[in-house]
Formats: C-alpha cells, sequence, structure tokens
C-alpha cells in the first residue's frame, strides 16, 4: 500500500480531503465576511481596507493561489463522491420516505441541506465566477465607481451600483443563502468526518452549525439590503 | 374474536439476478392483526401456492428480531414505519384498513438480487473477514477481571455489538453506504482491549474491502440511524473515521 494516495483513494479520505478542503474554505468566507462589513463604514473604511489587502501583495498571491487550489480540491473530491454514490445504487426505490421521521423515533434523518450539497455547491462555482467578474477584475476607478451624485467612490462605488440593480441584488441574495445552506450542513459535517465528537455532543454540534449557517447567509445578505435602502434613501432626498 | 384488514400488495418480482423485475399487485384479505409482517407474507404466499403460482421470495430465519437475516424496503422504510423494529417484528396492527404496501428488496450495488426480495449480502461477510474479528490464543479462558475495562468503554461497545449485519443502514442510506455497519463493528472490537490491539490494521481493512464491494461514501446524512433496528449511532462512523485517520499513521512509521 502507497501512503497518502491510498488513504485519498479510500471512501473516508476522500471525505476528509473534502472535510478539510471544506474547513480551509469555511475559514475564508468568514474573513471575507469580516472585510465585507467594513461597507457600513463608509467610502474610506471601506476603500482603505481594500488598499489595505492590496497593500498585502505579493503575500495575498500566495494566499490566492492556495484558495484557488483548495477550491478545486474540494470541487475534485466532491465530484468523485457524488459520482461513487450515485453508482452505489443503480436501480432506485419506487417510492422513497426519509427513515427519520419514523414512529417512535426523535432523530432527524437526512435534512434538506444534506441532500441539496452537490446543488447548492454548484450555485457557489457559478456565484463565485460572476462576483469574480463583477467585483475583482473591474476597473475600480473607471466608471463603474461613479455614484448618482457625480463622483467617482472606487471600489466602493462599484459595489454600490452592482448591488443596486434589483436583479443583482436578488441574485447574491440567493447566491448567499445558497452558501448558508451548504454549511449548515457543511460544518457539522466536518466535525463528524473527522470524528471529532461523539454521540452526546453530535445533537449540540448540528445546531450550531446550522445556526452559523443562517448567521453567515443573514450577514452576507445584509449588504445588498443596506445598498438598496441607502439609494432608496437617497432618491427620496432627490440628490 | 381479534381484528382483521384488507390490504393492497405492491410486490417486487424478480426471477433472478439476470431478470429485469417488476411491480405484482396482489390483494391481501383477512389479515389478522396480530400477525407478523412476514406471517402475512407467509398467508399471502400459502394462497398464491393454492393458485399454483410461484411464492414471494424473502429472507427470515430466527423471526425475533436477533438474526439480521430478515428486512424488505416497506412504504419506502427499510424494516417498515417502526423505529427500532425489524421487519419480523413489525405487527399488521401497524397498518390500516385498506392500505397499499409497496414491498421492495434492499437496493444497493453491493447487495446484488438474488431473488424477489433476497439480496446477497455476503458482502458484509466478506467485510467482517477482512479484520471483523480478534486474533487469540485459545485455550482456557484469562480470569475474568484480569483484564480492566472502563465501563463507558464497556457500554459502548456493547451498544455497538448489537448490530445484527442486516442491513438496512445500506438500504436506507441515499449513497448505499454501509459506514453504519462497519462503524459499528470498529467499535464493538476497538474499544476493548482485546480488539484495541489490532485496531489500526481493522480499519484499514474493513475499509478497504467495504470501498471494493461497491458501497456509497457517507455524506452524513444519518438515514441510516434512523432505519437501524438496534439503534446503532453514527457516532460509530466517527470513531470509524478518526480511527482511518490516526490509522495513516502505520504508513509512514512502518519499520520494515
Ligand atoms: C465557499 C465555498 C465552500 C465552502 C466553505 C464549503 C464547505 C464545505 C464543507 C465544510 C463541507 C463538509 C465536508 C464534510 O463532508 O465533512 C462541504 C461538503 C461538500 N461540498 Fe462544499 N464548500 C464550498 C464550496 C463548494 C463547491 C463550489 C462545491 C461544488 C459543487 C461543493 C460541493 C460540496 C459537496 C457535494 C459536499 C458534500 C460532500 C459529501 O457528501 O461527502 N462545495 N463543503
Ligand atoms: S448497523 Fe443497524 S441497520 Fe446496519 S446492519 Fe447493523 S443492525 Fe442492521
Ligand atoms: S428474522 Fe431474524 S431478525 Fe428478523
Amino acid at each position: 500500500m502507497n501512503g497518502s494516495s491510498s488513504h485519498s483513494r479510500s471512501s473516508i479520505g476522500k471525505k476528509q480531503l473534502v472535510a478539510a478542503t471544506g474547513l480551509f474554505l469555511i475559514l475564508f468566507v468568514v474573513a471575507h465576511l469580516a472585510g465585507n462589513l467594513f461597507i457600513y463604514g463608509g467610502p474610506e473604511a471601506f476603500n482603505g481596507y481594500a488598499k489595505k489587502l492590496v497593500g498585502l501583495r505579493p503575500g495575498l498571491y500566495f494566499l490566492e493561489a492556495a484558495l484557488l487550489v483548495v477550491f478545486l480540491i474540494h470541487l475534485d473530491a466532491t465530484a468523485r463522491l457524488v459520482l461513487e454514490n450515485l453508482r452505489a445504487r443503480p436501480t432506485g426505490y419506487r417510492q422513497g420516505a426519509p427513515a427519520g421521521d419514523r414512529q417512535g423515533h426523535s432523530a432527524a434523518g437526512g435534512s434538506f441541506a444534506s441532500r441539496l450539497m452537490p446543488w447548492t455547491g454548484a450555485v457557489i462555482v457559478a456565484f463565485v465566477i460572476w462576483h469574480l467578474l463583477d467585483f475583482t477584475f473591474v476597473d475600480r476607478d473607471g466608471p463603474a465607481g461613479i455614484l448618482p451624485d457625480g463622483r467617482s467612490y472606487g471600489l466602493f462605488g462599484v459595489v454600490y451600483n452592482s448591488l443596486g440593480n434589483p436583479v443583482h441584488c436578488v441574485l447574491y441574495i440567493a447566491a448567499m443563502l445558497c452558501v448558508g445552506t451548504h454549511l449548515s450542513h457543511g460544518i457539522q459535517s466536518f466535525i463528524q468526518t473527522f470524528g471529532l465528537v461523539g454521540e452526546r455532543r453530535l445533537p449540540a454540534v448540528r445546531r450550531i452549525s446550522n445556526a452559523l449557517g443562517i448567521a453567515i447567509a443573514l450577514a452576507y445578505s445584509s449588504i445588498p439590503i443596506y445598498v438598496q435602502l441607502s439609494f432608496w434613501v437617497f432618491s427620496r432626498r432627490g440628490v | 374474536m381479534a381484528k382483521t384488514i384488507n390490504l393492497i400488495l405492491n410486490v417486487w418480482r424478480q426471477k433472478g439476478a439476470q431478470d429485469k423485475g417488476r411491480f405484482e399487485v396482489y390483494k391481501a384479505d383477512g389479515i389478522d392483526t396480530d400477525m407478523s409482517f412476514l406471517e402475512m407474507l407467509d398467508v399471502v404466499n400459502e394462497r398464491l401456492m393454492k393458485e399454483g403460482k410461484e411464492p414471494i421470495a424473502f429472507d427470515h430465519d430466527c423471526r425475533e428480531g436477533i438474526c439480521g437475516a430478515c428486512g424488505a424496503v416497506v412504504n419506502g422504510r427499510p424494516h417498515g414505519p417502526m423505529a427500532k423494529t425489524t421487519l419480523c417484528q413489525l405487527h399488521m396492527r401497524r397498518f390500516k384498513d385498506n392500505d397499499t404496501v409497496t414491498i421492495e428488496p434492499w437496493r444497493a450495488r453491493g447487495f446484488p438480487i438474488v431473488k424477489d426480495l433476497v439480496v446477497d449480502r455476503s458482502a458484509f461477510d466478506r467485510i467482517m473477514a477482512s479484520g471483523g474479528f480478534i486474533s487469540v490464543k485459545t485455550g482456557s479462558a484469562p480470569e475474568a477481571n484480569a483484564v480492566p475495562v472502563r465501563r463507558r468503554d464497556a457500554e459502548t461497545a456493547m451498544d455497538a455489538a448489537a448490530c445484527i449485519g442486516c442491513g438496512a443502514c445500506v438500504a436506507a442510506c441515499p449513497n448505499a453506504s454501509a459506514m453504519l455497519f462497519v462503524g459499528a463493528k470498529v467499535s464493538h472490537f476497538g474499544l476493548l482491549p482485546q480488539g484495541r490491539v489490532e485496531a489500526k490494521e481493522r480499519v484499514r481493512g474493513m475499509v478497504a474491502r467495504m470501498d471494493a464491494e461497491g458501497f456509497g461514501n457517507c455524506s452524513n446524512h444519518y438515514e441510516c440511524e434512523a432505519a437501524c433496528p438496534k439503534g446503532i449511532s453514527v457516532s460509530t462512523i466517527a470513531r470509524m473515521n478518526r480511527e482511518y485517520l490516526s490509522s495513516q499513521e502505520m504508513i509512514w512509521t512502518k519499520e520494515s
């Protein structure tokens, strides 16, 4: 048997690869959220934060490359797991019912979040591509950063103009709901896949995981809602 | 006088491994509600044989919920609607008059269908042969108090040992994963000092065999725990995952 490759080819090894990369992605999601919340501090605070990030280059390139590799490993391992799982049951049942709701059993079976993992994940991929085109690969000091008062607000303005578009706003919130749903299962799944807690603590881990998923989705979604409200106030004041 | 009910059965019929199989509809009239589910099938089979038809093949042995031979998916649930109940222990009083009951075999690549509701579960035997045992010198039994066992470990090992190898966990899992079964065995042996010695080889061997048999990968839906007639906890899977990761150390520290 040849070392780490037999681990990463095995069922549990692939799961642990997904969980480890998932943890890295969670840390990114939380850090990114913390940065985004600078938007509530106004243009100076937000653009200042963005500048500081750029100032971290070239070290930042290294982190970004690591993030990309981790993302691709997560995708590759989950795709293999999902395909193997489809092959493991060539013929389905005529009638399927979640076992969790049987008489006399209190523990819930699979949640909708766990069943939706591949789908919420696919939405995240689409979102990430759109998001990078929208905010990262854009000329921050070009026309995209000019707000209705005619002045350029840099990246702050770019974010406002994009999320001020109602379609963008709705799509952004939908994507964040998918991220939250993915994490509501992903966080507790990570704990279980590494076997970090036993029977007694598992229900609490599940509750915390669901709460964190919802909290992350709400915190991200608050930004486009805030932008919409600001535009509304702006237009009422007639500026 | 016992109460009786009439049922409509949708039963999966398949002549053999090569047959495509199909659902057949049978009337099961006048079923005594004190019967078990298997006794109901016995009655239906008797009537089929009187009509000169082939009876429905299904597995069974002890009929008291301890051997793990019986099992079918009833209305979408392995072993039927009751928690912690094998099919042989399910009573017909759980059904209502004129219910339609759909009966299907376990569905998994690792459990090929032999006939009707009978599936080949020898994959579980091969997994057991890949580490689901303790190698001991036979001879006279050691003095009982010579090997101390923590009470908590003894209890947890005993809970895991309740697994009867029925395969309902595989049937219930959306991925047809066998990880609850293997987790139960890894926990049962690995928590006791006699089994601890071979814990790492055991988990590596059993997981490799499980993968080779074509079972899916757990994605932590926990349908297995809800379906298990013996209430095996998914924390056994957590223990197996932990044990599997730590067994990787064997590869790096191998002396020869
Ligand atoms: C922000 C990005 C993402 C984060 C933070 C994240 C996080 C996680 C975590 C923590 C898990 C649980 C690991 C475990 O089972 O123990 C997970 C599982 C999973 N992820 Fe992601 N993920 C992200 C993006 C994606 C993407 C883009 C896809 C691709 C379609 C994806 C597909 C999946 C699937 C299918 C699973 C379930 C694996 C299984 O059933 O074993 N994820 N993710
Ligand atoms: S873990 Fe439960 S469902 Fe699975 S084989 Fe053992 S007794 Fe049956
Ligand atoms: S026949 Fe033995 S458990 Fe059902």
